[in-house]
């Protein structure tokens, strides 16, 4: 087991409260009106130093994929541990790519990230919740804030894979002005040695 | 007006038409209230003027209401995003970093910065994308509620600073000098705020960056508490003047002039030295 692997948790062996607000593998219906179900496999981190510490890949940490603002729920935002889910470190592989396409640094944007279900920008839930799509707002020194870049770094994403999706520039829903919108849908990770037929005991945390 | 008044006020008033004649303001609006001698006078106090950048005094009312509602913590983090909707459609609009007294908060774009930062940028370095981020978070309507609960009449905080699209429609923030000394009021007495709010609102205004107005041809002794607002036509300052050995005395003046005309800060350093002058007058014959 790496260091990474070691720190996955079952959603479902959350306490109450934090279930609440993470709804490990509940239904929850999307911005298009379709049904999916939400990440039950987390990784977990005690606090921020670790968050900071614990590299997804190469270049990609645990923390640039959790930092939220005051819109994210109090407890996600103020308490401890820190929840990922799994599905994450398989988006950040096509970070790494596009890291090396545009060969430049990619910054993911506060709220960028893993958003919670409970999150006040998940009115209208995406694969944000799944830890599967990040809103890129710079690249290497260039801000991705016009039509221009935008649409360039887009084409680039769009073309290492058939399973990226990127938003297009524009002002209205479902497109972006300020950042560049990746995602590669929603995806479940389920660590090869756990059993989804159990259920564990509830957790405190 | 009663003979014994224009006889107390006279020389203030005259004072303040002498500089407002020599400066060829087109209008100004003055409002004083003294905790020392108590007393309350205006002249123009109710005359709407373009608020400039004294709204984000309202800003910052909002922002500590907010935190003593429990909506929010001072240290809570903001997302630091220059992208805001009009007033006038909800279209999108960005405020310009040239056009800005700040800079910091451009720095720290796509990251996040508490309230508590926010707030002090807002006002000291008068940060148009500080306001903006606040005003886009709390909602013009809850800051309206806000003024309206700390009796700060005739104070419209319509939508955020840098709207073309709305400026273009005629929609503005707007302010009286009356309405300005109530937010500052409010601000400075304990009828609206706890003492920690109190102390570290009065805390920011005293480190205000822009001190060309009221602050500007006071004795070095005095402290000012203030925040100033100027776009082209118009030039304001409202603040809390803190003079040694007596209680202090809040001031708003608010001025507009004829485009192009320059040097908008002394005639308002001059009212503010004329209202100085005429209080310790006052404090010296009681």
């Amino acid at each position: 087991m790496t260091s990474l692997e070691s720190t996955i948790i079952d959603g479902y062996g959350l306490s109450a409260e934090y279930r609440a607000v993470l709804k490990p593998g509940e239904p929850l219906v999307d911005f298009l009106g379709n049904t999916h179900y939400l990440p039950r496999y987390f990784y977990k981190v005690e606090n921020w130093a670790q968050a900071k510490e614990t590299m997804l890949s190469p270049h990609f940490t645990y923390s640039e994929l959790v930092l939220v603002d005051c819109r994210e729920d109090d407890l996600i935002l103020k308490q401890l541990p820190h929840f990922l889910p799994c599905a994450a470190s398989l988006l950040v592989r096509y970070l790494e790519l596009l890291r090396e396409r545009v060969g430049a640094p990619i910054h993911v944007a506060a709220n960028g990230g893993y958003r919670s279900p409970a999150h006040k920008l998940s009115d209208k839930p995406g694969p944000h919740c799944w830890g599967t799509a990040v809103n890129i707002y710079r690249i290497g020194e260039v801000f991705l804030n016009s039509e221009e870049v935008i649409s360039r770094y887009g084409a680039i994403a769009k073309s290492m894979a058939p399973e990226i999706y990127v938003k297009p520039f524009g002002h209205g829903p479902d497109e972006t002005d300020d950042h560049l919108h990746l995602d590669i849908g929603y995806i479940h990770m389920v660590p090869r040695y756990l059993n989804e037929a159990v259920k564990p005991e509830r957790g405190n945390a | 007006m009663t003979s014994r008044v224009i006889e107390y006020l006279g020389p203030l008033i005259s004072n303040i038409q002498r500089v407002s004649r020599y400066a060829t303001l087109t209008a100004a609006g003055v409002s004083l209230y003294d905790y020392e001698t108590d007393l309350f006078w205006s002249s123009n106090g109710d005359r709407q003027f373009h608020a400039a950048s004294t709204i984000k005094l309202a800003v910052m009312l909002g922002a500590f209401k907010a935190v003593e509602e429990g909506i929010i913590d001072l240290s809570d983090q903001l997302h630091v995003r220059n992208r805001f909707l009009s007033a006038a459609d909800k279209t999108p609009y960005h405020v310009e970093n040239s056009r800005d007294g700040d800079t910091e908060v451009y720095q720290r774009i796509g990251r996040t910065m508490s309230i508590d930062e926010l707030v002090e940028l807002m006002i000291i370095r008068s940060s148009n994308l500080a306001t903006n981020l606040l005003v886009d978070f709390l909602g013009a309507e809850y800051i309206q509620r806000v003024l309206q609960k700390a009796g700060a009449q005739n104070i419209y905080l319509k939508r955020g600073v840098e709207d073309h699209r709305a400026f273009n429609q005629g929609i503005n923030n707007e302010v009286t000098a009356n309405g300005l000394v109530q937010v500052l009021r409010a601000i400075y007495e304990p009828y609206f705020f706890s003492t920690a709010s109190r102390d570290r609102m009065l805390e920011v205004l005293l480190k205000q960056n822009f001190n060309s107005m009221i602050p500007a041809a006071l004795p070095s002794d005095v402290r000012v508490a203030h925040k100033t607002g100027e776009i082209s036509t118009v030039s304001h300052d409202v603040g809390l003047v803190f003079v040694p050995n007596r209680k202090p005395y809040i001031l708003a003046i608010l001025t507009e002039f004829v485009p192009g005309k320059e040097n908008h800060a002394q005639p308002l350093a001059g009212i503010s030295l004329a209202v100085y002058e005429f209080l310790m007058r006052q404090t010296l014959e009681r």
